[in-house]
């Protein structure tokens, strides 16, 4: 190995170093190292001519290192590497030591910062003498993107995606697109019809050039990693093609199975050939094959015998695609918390205690009542409703911890929705606080308190339970210390969001995390939101947290414009200073792939193997090992041992 | 207490992770927030990176006090790095002091990039700590005869 | 009560069959009473097999060792190997396992349980001997019963057994394939931790004069890494001298070698070998002593390794050896680890 000739540039940094280090003294110690082949000190390093300095010594001493003392890396790392490759030497062997922020600014004594000046400085030569030249590592990318959830989150970016002219995958659990935003009656603060809203970006999915949609599908496996998945869908058979289906109903009519309509929440009940709502895309009805009385052999055939279309198809069979994609984006929303954990609140079990979902279906011109607002029990119009905020929300001892964020909004929505309806009912609304950020949120619920003499009662509910064909409600109104008994004809519980089971399926498929409450980790709170921890998997609406439609619409754009930005390069350029494995030292213990962070490392034939695609360099992994057998390149063990031994001038 | 004690400048050897405490210490700079010149920084990725030989050997090799600084609980770059290192960190400190030791010599703490006066501050309580203690002499290095 | 014959019809039967290729086990030794470790491939020495209160070796260290010799040879064990293992010594097994060092089924467990008399130790025997020199030793119910010129000598194994298996939880092999001997977990002698309790009621002052004394007196021979099956690393991070060069070796490897320590065995490198080998055997020490028996300076060893594993068991709730499936302590965290510690 032929000596090392580094070249340590010293700057003055005008009087911001030079006042408090005495930088003659740290080059002249610099100098004394025996790898250091040159040295020089000027008063402002990253100036034009500063640089210019610094390559011309590089070419005329044949450096084939730098070390440049100045401010934080942060600052004017990459101008010096960019400099540095300039001069025609790798950037991965130009180092910054950083002796202002840390050293001249904050230490007034000349001789104790010089001191530590040249520690500091000595401590990085010492650490650039075993810097290997690096190159950055390109990874291929396959220009596609996969969004997994087809409701207003996965839309949204899947249109942007393919606006973009990517060309995107939108895979959806059930057999129409629309999730739960379709389900809504109206929207708010606005009241605007949903499906009005929806159903013009559903039909823009269907018709986009660039969007292929699969409904009635589901990812169940994912290998490969940023840039290269390789995805495998179960595409489930509807029975029906929905290019030849004309959606004329004569199917349903004949059907003589009955079973309950989850798409109506259970109010009512559908056939076993059913279309889930009129504004279903794909237009098509869909054949389920668990609830129809037998295909293999065909047991009734009435559907295809009326079928003057010839859509229906009982030779159709699931199939397994692969599809290759490089990002994707998760999108799978969320459910209510079951209600038989709310056992005071009914557990479910009550009759006429319904969820959100079920009262926006009664109040939907759509439903199962034609937008009558009437109790499941008698089918009478109830004149007393009781909504209870923050049931299961709020609750860190028995159910969750956190706050739901639109219950508050959705319940004044209800309050003033069914004050629509029936004009003479009463509604009273049990709250603890009211949550009402967003834009014109605040007024929308004033108005709902003030305009429609809706009864807003600060305080919670103990019980409720069936009585004479009501329910009684027991609650407390805590602004006037009063309890508060009433007897309801209807009760809406806002229960709490939780992460869709869809969710907790997909979260191992991907191996992406979920928080302490089970909804999808971001890769940081405040900063990036919509990026998981793995590379190249993007998270979009209440799959990551609870939000309302708006702050959707604006996260799917965001995971949108990650993906565009990724798909954007022909390759991905990501750091060289990764893991790497010593095969010599590895006896496949297998404690680093647990302790890695990105589960970039797995054990092959015995020996770890690092993810060159999603290893981050972090280091736990060589902290880890008992036997220095993985390190971080140009962070090894033995550069940190030297740069402890220069720290204590050893 | 003696001249000689009084002259003397305990020597510590701090190990920051990039993202947070080196950042906090560059805040601590930006600032100009003065502290005393006694701790030598080196970076590192994560504090999940430090192995437990680390501080083994800047005490082996003299240093009278180490300091490991990360990112708070939660905050961590690399999502889980700290949490290893608050294991590891625990298990070196206890053993540290298990052997007689003094355990205000080894010290651990979260700085954040938003955090340069505590970053000044911990430096400073730990230099105010350490010199009664003394120059470290039970792990240091002597060889020969 | 163990009956020995049954443990040898085991080795005898698996080797006839070729089950196994060899069995690890106890047989007598040449030296009065103590038993030696046995490596049998002859079905017929199957009846060498001994089991009595001098088994204290570790037999999962040969487990290593026949690994390593494989895989010198470049070859693939054709059939699994069986060792006779103590409750202790299974889970070491345990751990070997997790850290994949060799296949479950690749070993045969023979379990023996000490059924809560544990193995003697040899230094509290002496004085009890009062010179006498024992040519055996047996099991016999709560007691030893040891053979000299002059007679029987019975003991209650209390007063004669090792320190560790006073304090032991768990004198039964969890994990095995086959099993002799009453299950005794429970049996409560002394408090897990009692030497350590004892120990660390002392002050700092005491505890490092107590300390200083011993690391000064190490002479670096290694026994204690030599004789823990969990030091099986081909190259031990704190000595370059057991350094393998395989065809996988480069020249960069062996010039980034990291010097930890000098290798003179002089109080501050002694330290920082006993205190990195206590710290890469935390959560992976399951206490079966054999270093601190094999140390010929007599340095408490198993008090550096004891203070791991209380941590670990106090502050993060973990368990040596407990499941092959299971994480290990430095790799893995909880939400409730401690950190009041961190300022």
């Amino acid at each position: 190995m032929s000596k090392k000739r580094t070249g340590v540039f010293v700057c003055h940094c005008g009087t911001n170093i030079a006042a408090t280090v005495d930088v003659a003294r740290v080059a002249k110690e610099m100098a004394g190292e025996n790898t250091v082949a040159f040295t020089q000190e000027y008063v402002y390093m990253c100036s034009e001519p500063g640089q210019e300095s610094v390559v011309q010594a590089i070419k005329d001493n044949k450096l084939d290192s730098v070390v440049v003392t100045c401010c934080s890396p942060n600052l004017h790392e990459k101008t010096f590497r960019d400099n540095a490759q300039r001069a025609g030497i790798n950037n991965f062997t130009c180092e910054i030591a950083n002796i202002r922020e840390q050293c001249s600014w904050v230490h007034n004594d000349k001789a104790k910062g010089t001191e530590k000046a040249i520690k500091i400085s000595r401590s990085v030569v010492r650490r650039v003498n075993r810097n290997k030249p690096m190159d950055a590592i390109a990874v291929n990318v396959t220009r596609k993107a996969m969004v997994i959830g087809g409701g207003i989150a996965g839309i949204q970016a899947a249109l942007d995606i393919g606006n973009a002219g990517i060309e995107v995958i939108l895979v959806e659990k059930q057999a129409t697109i629309g999730g739960r935003m379709l389900q809504l009656s109206e929207t708010f603060p606005t009241l605007d019809c949903a499906q009005c809203v929806m159903s013009p970006k559903m039909v823009e999915v269907k018709r986009h050039p660039k969007v292929k949609l699969m409904t009635y599908s589901e990812v169940q496996e994912v290998t490969g990693s940023v840039g290269n998945f390789r995805v495998k869908v179960h595409k489930r058979s509807t029975y029906v093609d929905p290019d030849k289906c004309k959606i004329c109903d004569h199917c349903t009519v004949v059907c003589p199975v009955v079973v309950p309509n989850e798409y109506e929440h259970n109010l009512t009940q559908r056939r076993a050939i059913y279309i889930p709502y009129a504004q279903a895309i794909p237009a098509s009805f869909t054949l389920d094959e668990d609830a129809c009385l037998g295909l293999n052999p065909v047991v009734c055939g009435k559907c295809k015998d009326v079928c003057e279309a010839g859509a229906i198809d009982y030779d159709m069979r699931s199939q397994t695609v692969t599809e290759d994609v490089g990002a994707i984006v998760v999108a799978t929303g969320f459910d209510l918390y079951d209600q038989a954990n709310m056992p005071e609140m009914g557990g479910g079990k009550v009759e006429d205690v319904l969820d959100g979902f079920q009262f926006e279906r009664l109040c939907s011109a759509s439903g199962a009542t034609h937008g009558h607002i009437l109790r499941p029990s008698d089918h009478k119009e109830p004149k007393d409703v009781v909504f209870i905020q923050c049931v299961g929300s709020r609750d860190p001892a028995k159910h969750c911890a956190y706050c739901s964020k639109i219950c508050c909004m959705y319940t004044a929505k209800h309050a003033r929705l069914y004050k629509k309806h029936v004009p003479d009912g009463r509604a009273y609304v049990f709250y603890i606080d009211i949550r009402s950020g967003g834009k014109g949120y605040e007024e929308f619920v004033q108005r709902t308190m003030e305009d429609d003499d809706t009864l807003y009662l600060r305080g919670r509910v103990s019980k409720l339970y069936r009585k004479n064909g009501k329910v009684r409600v027991l609650g407390t109104d805590t602004l006037t210390g009063q309890n508060v008994e009433i007897d309801a004809d209807m009760v809406v519980l806002a229960l709490a969001m939780v992460p869709s089971k869809g969710t907790v399926e997909i979260a191992k498929i991907l191996k992406i995390g979920r928080d302490k409450d089970g909804f999808l980790a971001e890769a940081h709170p405040k900063l990036r939101p919509v990026e998981s921890v793995t590379g190249g998997i993007y998270l979009a609406g209440a799959a990551q947290a609870p939000k309302d439609i708006p702050e959707t619409v604006a996260q799917a754009g965001a995971a949108a414009a990650k993906v565009i930005a990724l798909l954007s390069q022909s390759t991905l350029s990501r750091s060289p200073l990764i893991a790497k494995v010593r095969r010599s030292h590895c006896t496949g213990c297998g404690m680093c792939v647990e302790a890695c962070p990105f589960t970039a490392i797995r054990l092959d034939n015995g020996k770890a193997l690092v993810n060159e695609a999603l290893c981050e360099g972090c280091g736990s992994c060589s902290a880890t090992c008992l036997r220095a057998a993985i390190d971080v390149k140009n962070v090894t063990q033995l550069q940190i041992h030297e740069m402890i031994e220069a720290c204590l001038a050893v | 207490m003696s001249e000689q004690q009084q002259d003397y400048e305990p020597r510590i050897v701090a190990f920051l992770c990039k993202w947070c405490s080196s950042a906090g210490s560059d805040l601590a700079g930006v600032s100009r927030i003065q502290y005393p010149a006694n701790a030598t920084p080196i970076t590192v990725p994560c504090t999940g990176a430090i192995s437990p030989m680390y501080i083994l050997s800047a005490f082996n090799k003299g240093a009278d006090g180490v300091l490991v600084s990360g990112c708070h609980i939660g905050d961590c770059h690399y999502i889980e790095g700290n949490f290893l290192a608050r294991r590891k960190m625990h298990l070196i400190m206890q053993l540290i002091e298990f052997i007689g030791v003094e355990p205000n010599r080894f010290r651990m703490s979260w700085v954040s990039a938003a955090e340069g006066a505590k970053f000044a501050q911990v430096i400073t309580d730990f230099v105010n700590d350490l010199k009664p203690l003394g120059p470290q002499e039970k792990l240091k290095k002597v060889v020969g005869l | 009560m163990i009956n020995l014959q049954d443990i040898r019809d085991t080795a005898r039967d698996m080797l006839t069959k070729g089950e196994v290729r060899a069995v690890v086990g106890y047989r007598r030794g040449s030296r009065g009473m103590l038993a030696e470790p046995a490596f049998i491939t002859d079905p017929a020495q199957a009846d060498d097999l001994v089991w009595d209160p001098t088994c204290f070796h570790n037999l999962s260290l040969y487990l290593v060792e026949d690994r390593k010799f494989l895989t010198h040879l470049r070859k693939t064990a054709n059939a699994p190997i069986a060792i006779v293992a103590k409750g202790c010594d299974a889970r070491s097994i345990v751990v070997l396992l997790q850290e994949h060092y060799f296949k479950r089924e690749d070993v045969y467990i023979i379990g023996v349980s000490c059924e809560g008399t544990g193995v003697v130790d040899e230094r509290k025997l002496a004085p009890r001997l009062n010179g006498a020199h024992a040519t055996s030793a047996a099991f016999d119910g709560d007691d030893f019963v040891f053979t000299t010129a002059e007679g029987e000598k019975r003991l209650s194994a209390r007063e004669v057994m090792a320190d560790r298996c006073l304090e032991c939880r768990n004198p039964f092999p969890k994990e095995h394939n086959a099993v002799f001997g009453e299950d005794k977990t429970g049996r409560q002698l002394a408090e897990p931790f009692a030497a350590l309790t004892k120990f660390e009621a002392q002050g700092s002052g005491e505890r490092w004069d107590f300390w200083s004394h011993h690391f000064d007196r190490c002479i670096r021979c290694f026994a204690c890494r030599s004789v823990c099956p969990m030091c099986y690393c081909d190259e031990c991070v704190v000595d370059s001298i057991t350094f393998p060069v395989t065809a996988e070796t480069t020249a960069e490897d062996k010039a980034n070698r990291i010097r930890w320590i000098e290798r003179s065995a002089v109080r501050s490198e002694n330290i920082t070998y006993l205190m990195t080998r206590a710290m890469h055997l935390a959560g992976r020490c399951t206490d079966c002593g054999e270093c601190e028996r094999a140390c010929p300076v007599n340095v408490p060893i198993r008090l550096l390794n004891n203070k791991m594993e209380r941590q670990a068991r106090e502050k993060f709730g973990f368990e040596p050896g407990a499941s092959i499936g299971g994480p290990s302590l430095v790799a893995s965290f909880l939400d409730s680890d401690p950190g009041d510690f961190i300022r």
